[in-house]
């Protein structure tokens, strides 16, 4: 009976075997996103500077860490319609809902190739040849990567500053708290668990809806942003409101306030947020996998 | 063994308004009594090869895929070997092979799809596959998702019976095949499957399976209408197939050279069973054969 709930050697081969087939759907498209980007936009770039400034000038780091940026959004867009959209279909979803492999394996599996695999698959492409582009032309200045290790080094060392350099007044728990704010975005948890905040919903899109797959999951979530907006719109305001009386009364107990609540919390705060929307998503992949019929 | 008991299916919604329901695609108000199956019951026995034959619409490819796991039961259950077939788990799955009537065109050879997806069922036979594939013609190195839909659909067979499983469901396995490949998978499937196993094929070509499927099971509106084997129909039905008209025939169609006739077997006369005849007989006198077959 276990054994059909999970089994480690079947999830083995079931893994093998759905990455083979993700390769097979969706390897020429990320090659294509990862490769073919970087190179695009050294070339473009490239060709505009000469004609317009006359002299061979690669792209800038603000541009490509932005065609970066947008390069992965597209891969992760993209990618679970290509690998798992086809399970809607009766002609492959019947196929695959009987392959001898249980719902747990099946959906873990989509789950490490959809958020794990492809995105950092495809990030180590882009970033790697954006390297290899870098070394070979010194205009474009510092590759993506030591760019960003670089960035990190600097809100590293930026927590040490004092910040009596800003104005001599500044008091020793203003100091904590500017240097408590850059400890906790310096975070790298802050930002990991977005890329399953981005990823699954186009996940759960591509197996929840049979056609118009990418469209209508933007927009669902511009459907659920609003409607959450519109919910949450007068408990903000109150509290707002509640802020405005407190601050007319009591000025220091506002930033009292954000300080304890809101700014030594941030990453507990976004942790929590995130956490929530992954496992609200991950049950909803689970019980479209688990209900899905043909 | 399958058993199959009281059970029923429907796409609509029923109840909620008494005995009307709302079809949400059209906006009519239906009667909420919209089962496709109702109150089927029956045993699949080992060994054997079904032939499940029915009009448009009555629920044939439904009933595989309940069969299959792909559908849950709305009324009875599906008992397979001990087993709820909806449960779908994996030990199950690996007995069961369900070819659906449309099949995908995948993005790898018809080699590499056996070899990725094979290694599930643990029967599968890698060699079957080839040799199934060179009896019905088809390169095993070619891409699916460039073959014909014949090809492809023959691609789809090889790999079923090369799964060698002891449940193996097919949906309309001849459509779109030519008439050679026909005989090619009469051939294979007679050759190819094991001798304990269930199989049940749906098919509108009854001609096409004439030979390979014993028993028959008719399927109508929310109905089984005979599931009986060729023996028995012969005992209990004789075919005629002389110029001169019997009077009293159940059925009577004109052929080149003659006539196709059925009438009750009162003497006990060995005759060919003739599968399109049986199965417009069936529908001419449904409460007849019901209760001819079921006494």
């Amino acid at each position: 009976m276990k054994k059909d709930i999970f089994n480690f050697r079947r999830f083995g081969k079931y893994f093998s075997t759905d990455f083979r087939t993700c390769c097979a759907n969706y390897g020429l498209s990320l090659l294509t996103i990862s490769l073919l980007s970087p190179v695009a936009l050294y070339f473009i770039t490239a060709a505009f500077n000469m004609m317009l400034r006359n002299g061979w000038d690669g792209p800038d780091m603000g541009l490509r860490v932005f065609v970066f940026v947008v390069a992965m959004i597209c891969l992760v867009v993209t990618m679970p319609v290509k690998c798992y959209g086809r399970i809607t279909e009766k002609q492959y979803g019947s196929f695959w809902l009987t392959l001898p492999a249980s719902r747990l394996e099946k959906f873990a599996s989509m789950i490490l190739m959809t958020c794990i695999i492809v995105p950092i698959s495809g990030a180590l492409l882009y970033l790697g040849l954006d390297a290899a582009i870098c070394a070979l032309d010194s205009t474009c200045g510092q590759n993506l990567v030591a760019g960003g290790m670089e960035l990190l080094q600097k809100m590293g060392e930026a927590q040490d500053v004092t910040f009596n350099f800003i104005d001599e007044n500044i008091t020793i728990e203003d100091a904590t708290l500017a240097q408590e704010i850059i400890r906790q975005v310096n975070n790298p948890w802050m930002y990991l668990d977005e890329i399953f905040c981005i990823t699954l919903p186009f996940l759960l899109g591509a197996i929840f809806f049979k056609n118009g797959k990418t469209v209508k999951t933007i927009l669902a979530l511009f459907a659920i942003s609003t409607a959450t907006s519109i919910i949450c719109s007068p408990i903000l305001t109150n509290w707002a409101l509640e802020i405005v009386n407190t601050a007319n009364e009591d000025p220091m107990a506002i930033l009292q306030m954000f300080n304890n609540k809101l700014f030594k919390n941030l990453v507990l705060i976004d942790t929590l947020t995130d956490t929530v929307t992954n496992l609200a998503l991950l049950a909803g992949v689970w019980f479209r996998i688990k209900t899905l019929k043909h | 063994m399958i058993t199959i008991n009281d059970l029923g299916f429907t796409y609509g919604e029923t109840g909620g308004l008494g005995s009307i329901s709302l079809d949400k695609t059209k906006g009519h108000i239906l009667p909420a009594d919209r089962y496709v199956l109702k109150n089927i019951s029956m045993n699949l026995e080992e060994g054997r090869i079904y032939g499940l034959l029915g009009e448009n619409g009555v629920g044939k490819t439904t009933f595989l895929t309940l069969l299959s796991g792909l559908k849950k039961p709305q009324h009875g259950e599906i008992d397979i070997d001990g087993r709820k077939p909806y449960d779908r788990e994996p030990s199950f799955l690996s007995d069961l092979y369900y070819l659906s009537d449309e099949v995908a065109p995948m993005n790898m050879k018809a080699i590499d799809y056996a070899m990725n997806y094979g290694k599930f069922w643990t029967g599968f036979d890698i060699d079957r596959f080839n040799e199934v594939m060179n009896v019905l013609e088809v390169d095993a190195q070619q891409k699916m998702n460039k073959m014909s839909s014949g090809q492809l659909k023959k691609t789809y067979i090889a790999f079923a019976l090369a799964c060698n499983t002891k449940y193996l469901f097919m949906d309309e396995p001849t459509n779109g095949l030519d008439i050679p490949s026909k005989a090619q998978f009469r051939k294979a499937v007679t050759k190819y499957t094991r001798e304990d196993s269930v199989i049940l094929i749906s098919t509108h070509q009854v001609r096409d399976l004439e030979n390979i499927i014993d028993p028959i099971i008719i399927l109508d509106r929310q109905d089984v209408l005979l599931n009986a084997s060729i023996a028995e129909i012969s005992e209990k039905l004789y075919f005629d197939y002389s110029s001169e008209p019997m009077e009293n025939a159940l059925y009577r169609e004109m052929i080149p050279g003659g006539n196709i006739q059925v009438c009750l077997n009162q003497y006990g006369e060995d005759s060919k069973v003739n599968l399109e005849a049986l199965f417009n007989t069936v529908h001419q006198h449904k409460e007849l054969i019901k209760g001819i077959f079921n006494k």
